[in-house]
């Protein structure tokens, strides 16, 4: 059963401007890993924008569970259904990384018991010590903000992670680190991943591709 | 409370933009605290004093109401010389109003010394008698001066002598020595209700007659000089209101004006000495103007009725009024006297609350600015906490609760420095604006080369308000109702509550407006387009 689907989704940034995306129609399973891929500028980010409800489509529907999400609070849906890494990972730089994983679980009204102890266990799992969860996060580096990014992300434990080049900005050992995290949440946690990426490789390291711009899956 | 955690994280993380707005807030609160404090100051004094103030009033009469209605000046004339003070016998009867808290009399009258004493006289060096008319005519024209409860029989006054003599019904009717003003030397004061015929004269009327306590002098009738009475001199007093001061200007006219020449003693001698003249009085026919002439000694009596406080005045006004008729009426100078000694202050609280006002606008314009480029600064963040799906609201009470937090500090922080500068600040100015409308007065009395007759307070002579935060009185001849007060010229304590609480409600109106202007721009701001252009 799809725990998101694409019901001939359009989306134009302008109305009466081209259409980005025209009439997608597409089903996210859990417990895979799918790679949105296409040239630049076929619309992968602005998919990922309208699956994290950040934008709503022109045209067709998007459904959570058989739910339009139009009927969800966009806040509520971005806070606990869906868990988003941004290819430039919109961290609050005033806040440490445990911080940033925090907020986002009081955003989420997580009433988990520990929450700082939850987001210290969670950065020790995406490999940052404790040292490194205490810095604010403009001094960590990149690779390590990407990991920030993917625990907060998981902090309020989403069934949907969207991913927007995750490893854009990472050398091929981190690249291959984060890969394994997302294949791990898909394939063990059964979370539904969706990544968007240019990098083959990367696609091909995911169980689904969907391409953008030839209409080809 | 998270938002509570995370506005204090930004607070702290942030500390120049805060320290910035902090500043702008702290120079507000100090200014508002000033300027609050100044108007608070102003409003205690003003009611503190007022409860204080015993009022005194007098039964006057209402010789514009007496002229009005006259058709020719004849008229007029004629009825001002049918006017008739008040009896002390019917000023008793109104005394016992439950709203009268004391009743206390004067007789005063003009008499001429005897072999034994002679007057201090500046007045020129003319002629008993040609200082008696003059004296006459003088009083004639200085009618305005002269205090309104007295009848000295216009028109059948006779002559002016070179003393005045006041009879006290008790000490609390001797207000001079009951404020200060003057006092006993060497003797004593003379008992209350004596009959024995004692008296005290000034030190420098003393000094000019070698008189010392327990020599006696003679007093004479101005329109009998057979007619004498003698009296002891129990004490010899002096008196800050020296001939040099400007309230005794009228000695240059008449020595008997001169304060020097004030003998003071009980109500039951001097009306004793009034009534034995009275009965022995001869009348005559004045042939040219037809008006009948008596040599008695002529007397001036004054009632004067104090209140507890303003209340019972206006009962008491009310009350008397209504039975007076047209042509008396219930006066008091003290209230007058008091609103003109706050004037300074009450300027300084006008002018305080335009500062007020005008700090407020461009502190909350700059606020306003410099909240809009917080804002635009923090787009960013308001984007990333949207996007990760704090709701906008939540992210709107953050950042008020950051304002909040920043303006309460700055405010109990200013309010602090406002208030221990407040005191000083506030006197300062009054000073200032006391010594304006000095030097303003001055540059009237300059222009009009004498006091200008509508001035507040009387003959008030603007170097004279050096007293500290306390209203002075001054009185120009024992009985009279006109008196002159100093301006309030210092103010203890200014910032209390009500300064506090109004501080609060402003930094909460400051926070609003500010506030708004934040909700307004982050409800306008969309997550995507913010992350997209920042990508």
């Amino acid at each position: 059963m799809s725990v998101l689907k694409l019901d001939h989704v359009s989306f134009a940034y302008e109305n009466g401007s081209a259409c980005v995306l025209k009439n997608l129609s597409y089903e996210f399973e859990k417990g895979r890993m799918y790679s949105i891929v296409g040239r630049s500028g076929a619309g992968k980010t602005t998919l990922l924008s309208l699956l994290s409800g950040l934008a709503v489509p022109t045209e067709g529907t998007i459904y959570l569970e058989d739910k339009d999400i139009k009927q969800i609070d966009k806040y509520e849906y971005r806070s606990r259904y869906v868990g988003v890494i941004f290819q430039s990972f919109n961290l609050l730089p005033k806040l440490t990384a445990v911080e940033n994983v925090m907020l986002s679980i009081d955003i989420a009204g997580k009433k988990s018991g520990n929450k700082e102890a939850h987001a210290m266990e969670l950065l020790k799992e995406m490999g940052l010590s404790e040292d490194e969860s205490r810095r604010r996060v403009l001094k960590l580096s990149g690779g390590q903000q990407q990991r920030v990014a993917i625990a907060r992300a998981l902090s309020y434990e989403p069934e949907i992670i969207l991913a927007d080049e995750p490893t854009g900005n990472l050398d091929r050992e981190t690249q291959w680190e984060i890969m394994d995290i997302f294949k791990r949440l898909a394939h063990e946690e059964q979370k539904c991943v969706i990544l968007v990426t240019h990098s083959p490789e990367v696609a091909k390291a995911s169980d689904e591709i969907f391409e953008l711009g030839t209409g080809v899956f | 409370m998270y938002i509570l955690k995370n506005a204090w994280r930004s607070i702290t993380r942030s500390k120049g933009r805060n320290l910035l707005i902090g500043i702008i807030i702290f120079v507000i609160a100090v200014s508002s605290c000033v300027a609050l404090s100044i108007q608070e100051a102003a409003k205690q004094a003003k009611e503190s004093s007022m409860e204080q103030l015993e009022i005194t009033g007098q039964i006057t009469m209402n010789r514009q109401q007496m002229m009005a209605g006259r058709g020719s000046r004849e008229e007029m004339k004629d009825a001002l010389a049918d006017m008739e003070m008040m009896s002390l016998e019917e000023m008793k009867e109104y005394a016992q109003s439950e709203y009268v808290k004391s009743f206390y009399y004067t007789i005063s009258a003009s008499v001429n010394g005897g072999d034994d004493i002679e007057a201090v006289d500046v007045s020129g060096t003319v002629s008993d008698t040609e200082s008696s008319e003059i004296a006459g005519d003088v009083r004639m024209q200085t009618d305005a001066a002269m205090p309104e409860g007295g009848d000295m029989g216009r028109g059948r006054m006779g002559e002016q002598g070179d003393f005045t003599i006041t009879g006290y019904s008790s000490d609390e009717a001797m207000l001079s020595f009951l404020n200060g003003g003057s006092r006993v030397v060497d003797g004593e004061m003379f008992p209350e209700n004596d009959t024995g015929y004692q008296c005290i004269i000034s030190s420098e009327l003393a000094t000019y007659n070698e008189l010392e306590t327990g020599d006696t002098i003679t007093l004479t009738n101005p329109n009998n000089e057979e007619e004498s009475y003698t009296f002891t001199i129990s004490g010899i007093y002096e008196s800050t209101e020296t001939s040099d001061s400007a309230g005794n200007m009228m000695r240059n006219f008449s020595a008997a004006y001169d304060t020097a020449n004030q003998i003071y003693t009980s109500y039951e001698n001097l009306k004793d000495i009034a009534d034995t003249s009275e009965t022995s009085a001869v009348v005559s026919t004045d042939e040219t103007t037809g008006m009948e002439m008596s040599t008695a000694l002529r007397t001036q009596e004054n009632g004067t009725y104090t209140f507890a406080d303003i209340e019972d005045y206006e009962k008491f006004k009310e009350e008397t009024d209504e039975q007076l008729g047209d042509y008396y009426t219930v006066t008091s100078n003290d209230v007058s006297a008091y609103e003109q000694s706050l004037l300074p202050l009450e300027n300084l609280s006008r002018y305080a609350a335009y500062f007020h006002a005008v700090v407020l606008i461009i502190g909350g314009i700059i606020l306003v600015v410099l909240n809009i480029f917080n804002i635009r600064e923090r787009k960013y963040e308001i984007g990333v906490l949207a996007a990760i799906g704090m709701k906008k609201g939540k992210i709107g009470i953050q950042f008020v609760t950051e304002l909040l937090c920043v303006t309460f500090l700055s405010i109990f922080i200013g309010a602090g420095a406002g208030a221990a500068v407040s005191v000083p600040v506030t006197n300062q100015l009054l000073e200032q604006q006391i010594e304006s409308s000095a030097n303003a007065r001055e540059e009237q009395i300059q222009s009009f080369g004498r006091e200008m007759g509508s001035m507040p307070g009387g003959g008030f002579k603007g170097g004279e308000m050096l007293d500290e935060s306390a209203q002075e009185e001054k009185e120009f001849g024992e009985g009279s109702a006109l008196t002159v007060r100093n301006y309030i010229s210092q103010v203890d304590s200014a910032t209390n509550f009500r300064v506090i609480v109004q501080l609060i409600l402003i930094g909460i109106l400051l926070t609003i407006v500010s506030g708004c202007v934040a909700i307004v721009f982050i409800l306008r701001y969309d997550p995507l387009r913010i992350l997209s252009n920042r990508d």
